[in-house]
């Protein structure tokens, strides 16, 4: 099949009433879970799945496709509007879009975010129907030491997550990696840091330790008579968003931070483990390095809302490259829908071109429909959900305190998720009290794990050689992202002191 | 005064983990022989020996930019603790500890009955029958959302009435559910 025929075919099996009327649904579903906290977006699709039991295969991968696209949006919304993440990924939209929403222009960060997130959904889509078998093939490329360099260039942000702070921004940053050590080495079951609790030997979870770092402590912070508390001038009026967009001059400002992150997103979607949260952080990182006003970083600029979802929208359309071409799941989200599709009778890998080309047409297209529909949909959810920010703090601090905790219950359902929770909200005051960086922490959580394991089999597999690991020669990806990492990471501390020499 | 206090009880609590809880189990004889893995304990002691470094330079420049700071004291410190233990700040802390141990024993909806009306009497809410009323629907509308529609199994507690209660709610929104 050709592709003018694949792209014909596609169309067909999308635009047809049904089947567009089905997409609205699965997006307002999809965004409905993503924003609700606790409901990943691998939850949002194993909760899509019980619709599609009746359903024809087509309609069926397209209502999950549009559901797992929409369920990353959908996290945004609360990332936003309450500090809570409804999705890992959206952690560092919060860095920029909760000050915005406080400085009384939340309209103008959702907007934002959602058409970041439908640019870097179309930039992946287009990547995942041209470029599928080439991105694939290369993506398989990088070993271990490249994955190491690429989480490794995760890190470098910490340096300049608070550029009066830097030397508390890089030991937060390693309180994250120790956290990440906690329980049963992932290599060789060896287990670590537990102190004998047996609750730990499964490790910390990222979920309680990102809704009690940044939701738990914020109500806590607004429980203190002496702070000033959110209250409806904050962004919402009478529980109406404000729903100023972003003008076009503001949009045209950011073109390159969306097209940069929705390249990058796409690229660390098809690396097989790395995933939307990876992407979000590391190209955040990048957009602050290459900014020329790093500093407003984190105050509430479009630059960082932009670059976190433009890039992990365009991560999970990644994440469907290898999911598509060789029936290697990107992430966790991209595992069950394999499983979902398997159910189908989709033959996901080499031979889905050859012998069902109309399900991949399919996938396509309703990734094109769906980041388009999208922003239109989920700014109409985000006004129902701006609705409760009208509620006085005195019912709206609970509200967000029992949210927090059912997202964390249902991770894992276990009390020990909420009582971990808990006690990173109290870490929370105490790191702002320290002014350590509870962003760093995550950070280095999220990327713990992957960091040590790439480390070690990249150890492994260079006998033990660190340079030859990282040897430009014998691991040029490596090699390259590993020495601009460093540059990177110290430039922050170096460019003061050349510029004090200077004068 | 707390943030320095806060670096020195790091320092001395990563020092003894370092020698004490690195490594809790013995490392399997292969691994352990094999010169070229990189042995489970080395990733953590290197994160440890970075942070001890980072703190002392940190806990050095906190006690040099704070050097003759009359509030800069212990006995100050110690006077602000009654202060704080005595702030709404603690006592919402307080109620969401006793709410994150009760939570498995009570079931989610008498936790969150009691979280909604205490910590909403904290932030100020002076009337007292409509925090009431809007604890048990915000409960009920949560239970119903979360653990009926969207199947997230919220605990029911170990108490038999409640959770009874919890079971019959379901119940009647399996009921529902199935009717639609």
């Amino acid at each position: 099949m050709s592709m003018g025929e694949l792209l014909a075919s596609g169309l067909a099996a999308v635009f047809n009433p049904g089947m567009f009327f089905m997409v609205c649904l699965a997006i307002v579903l999809g965004t409905i879970f993503g924003a609700l906290p606790g409901v990943s977006a691998t939850m949002a699709v194993a909760l899509g799945l019980t619709f599609t039991y009746t359903m024809e295969p087509i309609p069926a991968i397209i209502f999950l496709t549009a559901i797992y696209c929409s369920s990353i949006t959908g996290g945004s919304i609360t990332a936003i509007l309450f500090k809570i993440p409804g999705v890992p990924s959206s952690a560092p939209t919060t860095f920029d879009g909760y000050p915005m929403a406080q400085r009384g222009e939340a309209g103008k960060a959702l907007g934002v975010a959602l058409l970041a997130s439908a640019i870097g959904g179309l930039v992946s889509a287009v990547a995942m129907f041209l470029l599928s078998q080439p991105l694939t093939k290369a993506a398989l490329q990088f070993g271990p030491s490249d994955l190491f360099a690429v989480t490794f260039m995760g890190l470098s942000i910490l340096t300049c997550l608070d550029s009066d702070h830097i030397l508390t921004c890089i030991i937060s940053g390693l309180l994250g990696l120790l956290l990440a050590c906690v329980g049963q080495d992932k290599m060789y079951a060896v287990q670590r840091l537990t102190f004998g609790s047996r609750e730990l030997l499964a490790g910390i979870d990222m979920i309680p330790v990102l809704i009690g770092l940044f939701a738990v402590t914020e109500v806590f912070k607004q429980t203190d008579p002496k702070k000033k508390r959110i209250s409806a001038e904050d962004g919402v009026t009478g529980g109406k968003v404000n729903t100023k967009m972003p003008s076009l001059k503001e949009l045209l400002s950011i073109k390159w931070t969306l097209l940069r992150c929705s390249v990058v997103g796409t690229v660390v979607g098809i690396l097989p483990g790395a995933g939307a949260t990876i992407a979000s952080f590391m190209c955040y990182t990048m957009e602050t390095k290459l900014s020329k006003y790093p500093e407003k970083f984190g105050t509430g600029i479009i630059d960082g809302i932009a670059a976190s979802e433009a890039s992990n929208n365009a991560a999970t359309g990644g994440a469907m490259v290898p999911l598509l071409s060789l029936g290697i799941p990107g992430g966790n989200a991209a595992a069950v829908m394999m499983s979902a599709l398997t159910l189908k009778g989709v033959q996901l890998g080499p031979l889905l071109l050859t012998n069902q080309p109309t399900y991949l047409s399919a996938t396509f297209m309703t990734m094109i429909v769906t980041n388009i529909l999208m922003v239109i949909v989920a700014m109409g959810i985000a006004k129902v959900f701006a609705q409760i920010l009208a509620i006085p703090y005195s019912y709206l601090g609970p509200i967000i305190l029992m949210l927090a905790l059912i997202g964390t219950y249902g991770d894992q359902m276990s009390a020990t998720s909420v009582q971990i929770m808990v006690l990173a909200g109290v870490l929370g005051l105490i790191v702002r009290a320290c002014h350590l960086n509870s962003a760093a922490i995550v950070l280095g959580l999220v990327l713990g794990n992957m960091c040590e394991q790439n480390f070690s089999r990249g150890y492994l597999m260079s006998k033990a050689n660190i340079f030859a690991m990282c040897s430009p020669v014998q691991h040029p990806i490596a090699g390259v992202l590993i020495l601009g990492c460093l540059v990177l990471l110290l430039s922050p501390i170096i460019m003061p002191l050349l510029k004090k020499k200077k004068a | 005064m707390f943030e320095l206090i806060i670096n020195i009880l790091l320092f001395i609590f990563l020092g003894f983990t370092f020698f004490t809880h690195v490594l809790e189990a013995a490392v399997p004889a292969k691994v352990a022989k094999n010169p070229f893995v990189l042995q489970p304990d080395v990733w953590p002691k290197t994160i440890i020996i970075l942070l001890e470094i980072c703190l002392i330079i940190n806990i050095i420049k906190i006690i040099r930019k704070n050097k003759g700071n009359p509030a800069f004291t212990l006995p100050a410190f110690v006077k602000s603790i009654p202060t704080f233990l005595k702030s709404k700040q603690f006592l919402g802390i307080i109620i969401m500890v006793a709410a994150a141990l009760l939570l498995e024993t009570l079931g989610f909806m008498v936790t969150s009955l009691l979280v909604l009306f205490f910590y909403g009497m904290l932030l100020g809410e002076r009337n007292l029958v409509r925090l009431a009323i809007a604890s048990v629907c915000i409960t009920l509308v949560l239970y119903i959302i979360f653990s009926g529609m969207l199947s997230v199994n919220l605990p029911r507690g170990t108490i038999g009435f409640l959770r009874n209660f919890a079971l019959w709610l379901e119940s009647i929104v399996g009921a529902v559910k199935n009717i639609f």
